[in-house]
Formats: structure tokens, C-alpha cells, sequence
């Protein structure tokens, strides 16, 4: 394992903050306070650090969530998680986890039908959405995790879905602050 | 008289008290658990019960920093409870306080304010923590 190529392979992307593993309750917490804690030492504004933070909270739960409700194992719990900042002053949320083929394309349809709505539009989404009944909310295509993300993020949500030797996807999720 | 809620804070779920003979409900702190309704749903009953059955106005007091859309939701429900009861003509009042370097609770809070009519204070804390 070369720990050097590693680490400079992390700050030419500008990689901050990066997790690889199965996901733990306490896991989300901890790496989402040393996230914290990075940013209030970087003079991050107040309120671009809340919008890091909720998006990060929202990917990591939505990912325990889905494990959960596949009943996935620990090998298939996992997450793959970096926080980065691009060459300007924006931050980049991404995660990115194993998902059942069918899943993951209908996840990233209802992210791309997203991207053509406007502040005032997602936001009515996102309103609509909270009026839901509870159960219908785990069977919805763009929870109200995915909605709140939209909202936070300046520009569109980006995904990719990529194919696994055992069929399965790899899908994955950015956020811009 | 229905018992109170004296539930200590933690990294992820606020600290959350209740007093039923003076009619106040206060909470604290970040809410982020990943089921809030474990957390919430005893919060739920309470205002309920005190909404049946309390003697006096309700008031909540709220410094709540952060909440996860999971607690978004469960807030939702309980600011419903207080509409209703509101449209019944019972005396509900929410007061937010907020540190004025986070704006993004303020709008949290004034996204919360827009589906209610009753009186609702969302004001900016004197000294910033």
C-alpha cells in the first residue's frame, strides 16, 4: 500500500475529509463533527458549514437507510464518502454506495428530473413531499433527503450509476456548497 | 396531570424539557437521529395530552440549531398540533431563538412559520454562543 501516492493523490483533488467502510450510527457523528470542526478552523462561513454538514448528514442516513432496507450485510453497508474543495471556493459533498441495479436507475432518473427546477420549484417539491405520509416516504424515488440536498446545493446534483461485476451498482451522489 | 419529559441532550437529539402547570416545552441543541420518531414521539403525546387536557396557554421555547429532514418532519407534526389547537381558539405560542451567524436556522424556522398562523417569534439571540 503506498500511503504517499495516496496522500498526494488526495490533495492534488483537494480532498479534505474521506471514509471508506462499512457505516456505523457513530461513524456518521464523529466524522460529521471532525467536518465541523475542520470548517470552523477554515473561517468557513457559519452558514455554507451548515449546508456541508446537512448534506453530508443526508447522504450518510440515506445510505444507512437503504442498507437497512435491503438488509444488506456489513461487507454491503458501506459508503464511500468525500468531502472536497474544488479550485474555486466551493465545497464538493460526495458519497457513494452499493445499490440493486433497478434502484440506482431510478434513483438517478428522479435526480435528473431535479435539475431542470428552479429554487421556488424545488422548494414546493420539497414542501409537497414533507406532507407525505411517513410510509410513503421509503418508497419515493426523490425523498425529502434528496429534495433538501437539491435545495442546499448551488449547482444541480450530480450522479453517476456504474456496474458491478455481481450486477449491482455502484451509485454515486455530488453536492456543490 | 400528565408526567414531564426531562430528556438530556446529546451529540445528534436535543435536550428537551417539559413543564405541564406552567405550560412550556423547551428543546436545545442539534437534531440529527436517523429515526427522529423514537425521539419525537413521546414529544408528540405530550403536546397532545397537554393540548387535551393542560390548564393553561402553551408556549414553546426553541434554540434548536440543526435538525435533520427527519426531524424536519416530526417538528411539522408537532407545529400542526399547535395549529389545530389554534383553530379550536386554544392560546399557542412558539418562540425560536437563533445565533445570528447561522441564517440557516432563521430560514428553517420562517419555512416552519409559513404554515402557521398562531404566534411564532423568531428572533436572533442577544449575545452570539
Amino acid at each position: 500500500m503506498n500511503l504517499l501516492a495516496m496522500r498526494e493523490s488526495y490533495l492534488q483533488q483537494r480532498i479534505m475529509l474521506c471514509f471508506n467502510g462499512p457505516i456505523s450510527r457513530s461513524l456518521i457523528e464523529e466524522i460529521g463533527n471532525a467536518l465541523r470542526n475542520y470548517m470552523a478552523n477554515q473561517e468557513t462561513a457559519l452558514s455554507s458549514a451548515m449546508d456541508v454538514f446537512a448534506i453530508y448528514i443526508e447522504m450518510t442516513q440515506n445510505i444507512r437507510h437503504y442498507a437497512g432496507l435491503q438488509g444488506y450485510d456489513e461487507t454491503q453497508a458501506t459508503a464511500t464518502i468525500a468531502v472536497a474543495r474544488d479550485d474555486g471556493a466551493h465545497y464538493l459533498i460526495s458519497a457513494g454506495n452499493l445499490v440493486e441495479w433497478a434502484d440506482g436507475e431510478r434513483l438517478v432518473e428522479s435526480i435528473e428530473a431535479l435539475a431542470g427546477l428552479d429554487k421556488a420549484e424545488l422548494k414546493r417539491a420539497y414542501k409537497q413531499q414533507l406532507r407525505q405520509p411517513r410510509e410513503a416516504e421509503a418508497s419515493s424515488g426523490a425523498g425529502l433527503g434528496i429534495l433538501d440536498m437539491a435545495r442546499k446545493s448551488s449547482r444541480p446534483l450530480q450522479t453517476s450509476l456504474e456496474r458491478l461485476p455481481d450486477g449491482r451498482g455502484f451509485f454515486s451522489l455530488t453536492a456543490t456548497v | 396531570m400528565h408526567s414531564d419529559l426531562n430528556i438530556a441532550g446529546t451529540q445528534s437529539t436535543p435536550a428537551i424539557q417539559s413543564d405541564w402547570s406552567a405550560g412550556r416545552l423547551a428543546m436545545q441543541g442539534d437534531s440529527y437521529p436517523e429515526n427522529s420518531y423514537e425521539l419525537f414521539g413521546q414529544v408528540i403525546d405530550w403536546v397532545d395530552a397537554y393540548l387535551a387536557d393542560g390548564p393553561a396557554p402553551l408556549r414553546l421555547d426553541l434554540t434548536l440549531v440543526y435538525l435533520n429532514t427527519s426531524s424536519v418532519k416530526a417538528m411539522m407534526d408537532i407545529f400542526d398540533l399547535l395549529e389545530d389547537a389554534h383553530e379550536r381558539g386554544q392560546d399557542v405560542a412558539v418562540d425560536w431563538r437563533y445565533d445570528p451567524r447561522n441564517e440557516r436556522i432563521a430560514e428553517l424556522a420562517e419555512e416552519f412559520r409559513e404554515d402557521c398562523s398562531f404566534p411564532f417569534v423568531i428572533a436572533p439571540t442577544q449575545a452570539p454562543t
